[in-house]
Formats: C-alpha cells, structure tokens, sequence
C-alpha cells in the first residue's frame, strides 16, 4: 500500500513540476523535428489538397482556376456521389462488424488448448500477410465465371447450374469484395482479441465459474469488460483502414460495374490520377477526411484513455 | 617588364590555360538526350532499344542518349509530374490518346517547322490514322513511332469448322450474327465471342471499332459527343445483342479474360490487335483471323493504338532530339526500335512480312483505321465510354446508357 502511495506521490510531482526556460528550449529541441517533419508531410499536403478542391486543377488547367465550391455541389448533385457514400457506409460497417465477429470467435477458440495450436495460430494469420494485391488477384480468381472456385463449389455442390459472374453484376460485386476484405482483415481482430485474452483474470472467470455462470455468462461478464478497451480501439483501427480500403477494389473491378463497387480511395484515385481532375479529386478527399475525423477524435481519445490506464 | 610582372603573367596564364582547355573539351563533349518510353515487360523492347539506341550513337558521335523505361501503369504519371515539375526528358514516346493533352498543356511543342524541312518525317510515310492521331488544332505534336489496331478477329479454325461456319463470315455483322449461336453451348462452357467490358481502354477500343465500322464516331467535329447518332448506338446495340453469345461477365472481362478462354479452346472469336499472333503462334491452336467486322456493305475500320514521339518544351537540346526522332522513325531503322508494328509504311511492311501471317491483310486493316477521339480531355471520355460499356452489359437500355454517356461528355468538352 506504501508503495502504491509513493507512486502516486511520485506521479503528482511529476505532473505539478514545471520546466525551467533551458529545459523547455531542449524540450522545443527535441521535440521540433518531429514536429516539423509531420507538419511538411502530412499537414501541407493536406492543407494544399483542402485549398486545392476549390479550384480547377488539372492538367489542363495547370494553373489552377478559383472555383469556390462548385467541386462540391457538383458532387452533391451528383446521383453517383451519394451511391459512392452508401457504397462507402456498407463496407465499411459491414467489413468491420464482421472482421471483429469472426476474429472475437476464432480468438476465442485459438485460446484453447486446442492440438496443435501454434500451427493453428499461424494459419489463421495467413490471411493477414498476403500482400494486399496478391489477395486481389487470388480473390479475382476465385470468383472467376468460368474457372473460378466459387463456381466449381456452388455448381459441385449442386446448388445452382449458373455461373455467376459476382464481379461484373452490380447486385453481387459489392458483396463478394465484403466477403474477400473480411477473410483478409479478420486475422488482425484475431490477433489483437488473442493478446487481450491473455490478460482476463483467471481468477475472476473461476469464480464466476463456481458462482454457477455459464460460458455465455462468462464471456459477457467477466471476459468482454476486460477485453473491452481493445475491442473499442480494433474497431476504430478496422474502420479506418476499412474506409481507406484501395488494393482489393482497384485490381479486381475499379469500382464497377455503373460506380457499384466505387468507395472514397478508388473514385479519389481514379479521378485524381487517371482523369487528371485534382480539384475534384481533392473534393473527395476532404469529404472523406471529414468522415475519417470523427473516428479519429474516438481513437485518439480511446489512445489517451488507455496510457493514462 | 620586372620579374614580378613575369611571375603574375606565368601565373595567370597558368590558370587561364586549363579552363579554356576543359571549356573546349565541354564544347565538344556529346549532348546527352534523355529518352523516356513505354516498357512492355514482356515484349524485350529493352534490347531493341540499346541495340538502336548503339547504332544511333554510333551514326551521332555528338550525341548519347540516356534511356529510361517505364511500364504503362505509371508512365503517364511519372511524364506528368516531370513535365509539371520542369525536369522533363528531351524525347519521349507517349500513347496516341495523350498527344492533344500534352500539346494543349504546353508540355510538348508542335513539330510542324521541324517537319517541314526534314527529309525523312513527311505525312506519306506514315499510315494514314496514325499520323493523325498527332494532328491536334492544325498543329503536329508527335510523330508516329509505332502502331496497332484494335482489332482483327483472331478465330478457332477447328472449332469453326465443327460449326460449319465460314471464317469469311465473320467479316460482317450479319455473318457473324449468325455464327454465333451455332459456336455457343454455355452448358458445356463453350461460348463464340469475347465481349469485354471492365474498366480499361481494351474496352473503348473494341467499342470505337464497332461504331467506327458502322459509320459513327465517338465525338463530332466539334468535341460534343456523337453517342447519340444511329451509327453509333446501332453499335452498342449489336454488341448488346451478342452477349448471350459471351462468357459470363462481360462488364468485368478484359481481353485478357478472354485470351485465356480463347487459348484453352472455351471461345471461338477473341478480339485483338495484330500483337496477339506470337502468343499464339506459341500455342497448338489451330488459328486464324478476318479484319474487323461490319455491317454488310461497310468496312471494318479498327481503332488505332501506338505510340508517338515527341519533344518537350522544357528540352535544351530539342534539334539532337529531333535528329533522334528523325532517325527513330526511318524507314531503315523503324522496325528495329519497336515491339509493335513500325508506324513507318515501308518499315512496317518489312516487320510484318517478316515476323506476322497475313501481312496484307494486316497493312490493308492498318489502312482503314481511325485513332480514338483527338481530345484534351479524352482520358474522361474514355472513362465515360467505360462506364457505358458497363452500363449496357449489365442491363440499361442502349438509348438510357447513351443519354446519359453524352451528357457526361457534353459537360467536359462544355467545361
């Protein structure tokens, strides 16, 4: 108990010291290429890409031409824009929800004393250390119409006589990349649920176990509020890098079939450097940042709420 | 003069001397050009390249030529932010469809005087479609270095014959409209034509073919969009009309797709350029190809694809690089330095005879061909024609798809 005094005590100084001038200007020091080197790499660009979406730049018009907001309301009327947005919603939440789903269960049952776990591990991680473009191009093969193996399967099997061509119909396309982001990115939940699980007291799960809970009781009682600062944080990481999801869609459809598949990164890319159109492209981009911020101000807090754990 | 004076003369001498030397050594020292192009990874244009690029320095002891190749997917962007960013090369091959852009942008300058008075870059020289796929505004802005045209019908002779098809059929719309149901049991994964609609300039070529063949065009005179005609939406409709005779999944094929279909004996007809007879020349199909296809009456007219030549604006030794150029596209040296067919006639004659079956009728195709719309914003356009190809293979009604497609269109050209 005294020592847990002393660290407070410890800690309270810590915090109420104050720099002297000579410490701050090596504190300035140090910290100032960091800084710098941030501001000139992420900051500028994403200030010059701000400036630049009211203004028409492109090839054409190297020099660029003050616009104010016509890039964006010309997006806004643009029926393209909001199936881009919804596009955008359902993969995003659909990947996310799923990846943690399927990476909280194979967590949960890689944490057993299962034969053979170690190679278990390995193999469910596989997934995630596929190069993104190679998974693209395994996944184009799969649901190749003709040779493709979801084909061979759902005609073997004999539940259709139809090859279904699931990357060119926009009924399909949307879902069948849903399905290829969420085996490629659930083995990071995996991971991460993995490590938490690590740390639930035992303890407390035999006790709930004696007190009479069951499994299902357990696991929402005692092991989901221990692990529940990693789920929060794994989700916001899984949203963002969902939203900024490019190397799957670009290689296999391009956002078709009619725009289908198009999410914020493939329409930035595609309109920024196929069609040379950077104020536009750059339209997207704040519009995206703008989505993007939100869930940054939630992971940002969720960092700071764990270190000060 | 004292002995002090002689000492200060001595010395400045001394120091003058060696820096005339090394200022006339520089003069005479080679200008080094900087040639930027297309690498095809699998075409060996690389050993071309040094071979000529050898020949030509050895014909041009003033001049070297620094060669940099870069595969297509990021050889626009990397000529675009060296043009924007003042570090151009001298000398540059760029796509057909990029040549109006880089001229209206101020990137490359017109080579009409230069043209002029050269004695081996004149207008005769070149397929017709291919010198004007550089002419933009009056002015010239490249000069063709090599070509192809999309596209011939490469057809499976063997699987035709079981279907008691004529191959010269093919050659018309009403031909080749009825070949194919005979060619097509989807059942047993056996399908006539390869259809291709993903998003990829592959699909735009094959697109213009048909409406070009059927008299149309993609833009007027003018630039607005000429979708909308009766040529051209009756191209899109019999292209619509073929899909049952397709593969599955026409609006995410690429040619690609359908070369491997084609090669494994699942596809009766595959659309491509003339580049696509080595491939399979390596197979054991037993092959053969029309020119296009048209309505009866009418003849096939193919898009052209290729490469220009041209010189940036920011070059400080634009006449080396024209003396470059002149020699590129000679007909003694064209068909040595290119993967595709010499976009010099006499050069390309040589090549295809030597290295292509059916060489006439491959130069008559060549003759016939149109290149893709002329038009600063042409990369939008196709983007747009994508987007179409999309749309009517996945079910829009052509007239809805085309309504649509020159709206789009008429607000860039508007713009």
């Amino acid at each position: 108990m005294a020592a847990v005094q002393e660290i407070a005590a410890a800690q309270n100084r810590f915090r109420s010291h104050r720099l002297s001038a000579s410490e701050r200007r090596t504190a300035v020091f140090l910290v100032f290429p960091a800084v710098f080197l941030v501001a000139v790499l992420m900051y500028y660009p994403m200030l010059r890409a701000f400036v630049q979406s009211f203004f028409d730049t492109s090839m054409l018009h190297p020099e660029p031409q003050f616009i104010g907001f016509e890039n964006y309301t010309t997006l806004f009327a643009d029926q393209r824009f909001w199936l881009l947005v919804r596009n955008s919603l359902v993969w995003t939440l659909v990947v996310v929800a799923f990846q943690a789903i399927l990476g909280l269960a194979s967590a949960l049952l890689l944490n057993q004393n299962l034969p053979a776990k170690g190679f278990m591990r390995a193999l469910v991680l596989l997934p995630w250390v596929l190069p993104g473009v190679v998974n693209a191009i395994l996944w184009r093969f799969m649901y190749d119409p003709q040779f493709g193996l979801i084909n061979s399967i759902l005609i073997g099997a004999g539940l259709t006589t139809v090859k279904t061509a699931w990357l060119a119909q926009g009924s399909t396309a949307l879902l069948a990349l849903i399905i290829a982001a969420i085996w490629k990115g659930f083995p990071f939940s995996t991971v991460m649920y993995l490590a938490a699980l690590q740390s639930v007291d035992q303890e407390q799960l035999e006790a709930a176990h004696i007190d009479g809970a069951n499994a299902v009781q357990r696991f929402f009682n005692v092991t989901l509020p221990a692990i529940s600062g990693i789920v929060r944080l794994n989700l916001l990481l899984t949203t963002i890098w969902t939203f900024n999801y490019f190397d799957l869609i670009w290689v296999t459809t391009r956002g078709g079939p009619n725009g289908t598949t198009h999410i914020f990164p493939t329409i930035i890319y595609e309109v920024g450097l196929t069609q040379f159109n950077f104020g536009r492209a750059s339209a997207y981009g704040v519009i995206a940042v703008v989505a993007l911020l939100a869930f940054a101000v939630l992971y940002l807090r969720e960092l700071t709420r764990s270190q000060a754990l | 003069m004292n002995a002090r004076r002689k000492l200060v003369l001595i010395l400045i001498v001394a120091l003058v001397l060696p820096l005339i030397g090394s200022w006339q050594a520089r003069a005479a020292d080679p200008v080094t050009l900087e040639f930027w192009d297309n690498q095809q990874a699998t075409s060996g244009l690389s050993k071309f390249q040094e071979a000529a690029v050898k020949e030509f320095e050895a014909a041009n002891p003033d001049i070297k030529i620094h060669v940099t190749t870069i595969p297509y997917p990021e050889y626009r962007d990397k000529l675009l932010i060296a043009s924007q960013g003042g570090t151009p090369p001298d000398v540059s091959t760029v796509d057909q469809i990029w040549n109006s852009e880089y001229g209206v942008t101020g990137a490359i300058i017109p080579l009409d005087d230069l043209i002029a008075s050269s004695k081996t870059v004149k207008k005769d020289a070149f397929f017709p479609g291919a010198w004007a796929s550089a002419v933009y505004q009056g002015k010239i802005w490249g000069v063709p270095f090599n070509v192809d045209v999309w596209q011939f019908s490469f057809y499976n002779a063997d699987l035709l014959k079981a279907a008691g098809v004529n191959p010269d059929d093919l050659v018309t719309w009403e031909g080749l409209k009825a070949a194919v149901p005979k060619l097509t049991d989807a059942s047993k994964g056996q399908y006539a034509v390869g259809l291709v609609g993903h998003k990829g300039e592959d699909t735009v070529v094959i697109m213009d073919s048909f409406i070009y063949s059927n008299g149309g065009s993609v833009l007027n005179d003018d630039g607005t969009c000429a979708l909308d005609k009766p040529e051209a939406t009756g191209a899109l409709q019999y292209l619509v009309d073929l899909l049952p005779y397709a593969p599955e999944g026409a609006a995410n094929s690429a040619a690609e797709d359908m070369r491997k279909l084609f090669v494994n004996g699942s596809l009766a007809i595959e659309w491509w350029p003339a580049l696509e007879q080595p491939t399979l020349q390596a197979t054991k199909l037993n092959w053969g190809f029309v020119n296009g296809t048209a309505p009866k009456g009418k003849t096939p007219v193919g898009t052209y694809g290729g490469w220009n030549l041209v010189i940036y604006k920011g070059s400080k030794h634009q006449a080396e690089a024209w003396r470059f150029i002149e020699w590129m596209t000679a007909k003694e040296n064209n068909g040595k330095v290119v993967d595709l067919i010499p976009a010099n006639v006499e050069a390309a004659t040589a090549f295809l005879k030597e290295n292509r079956k059916d060489p006439d009728k491959i130069v008559e195709h060549l003759n016939n061909a149109r290149p893709r719309p002329l038009s600063p914003v042409y990369n939008q356009v196709s983007a747009v024609q994508q987007d179409l190809a999309q749309a009517i293979f996945t079910g829009t009604a052509v007239k809805d798809a085309v309504t649509k497609a020159c709206d789009d269109i008429n607000k860039l050209v508007k713009k």
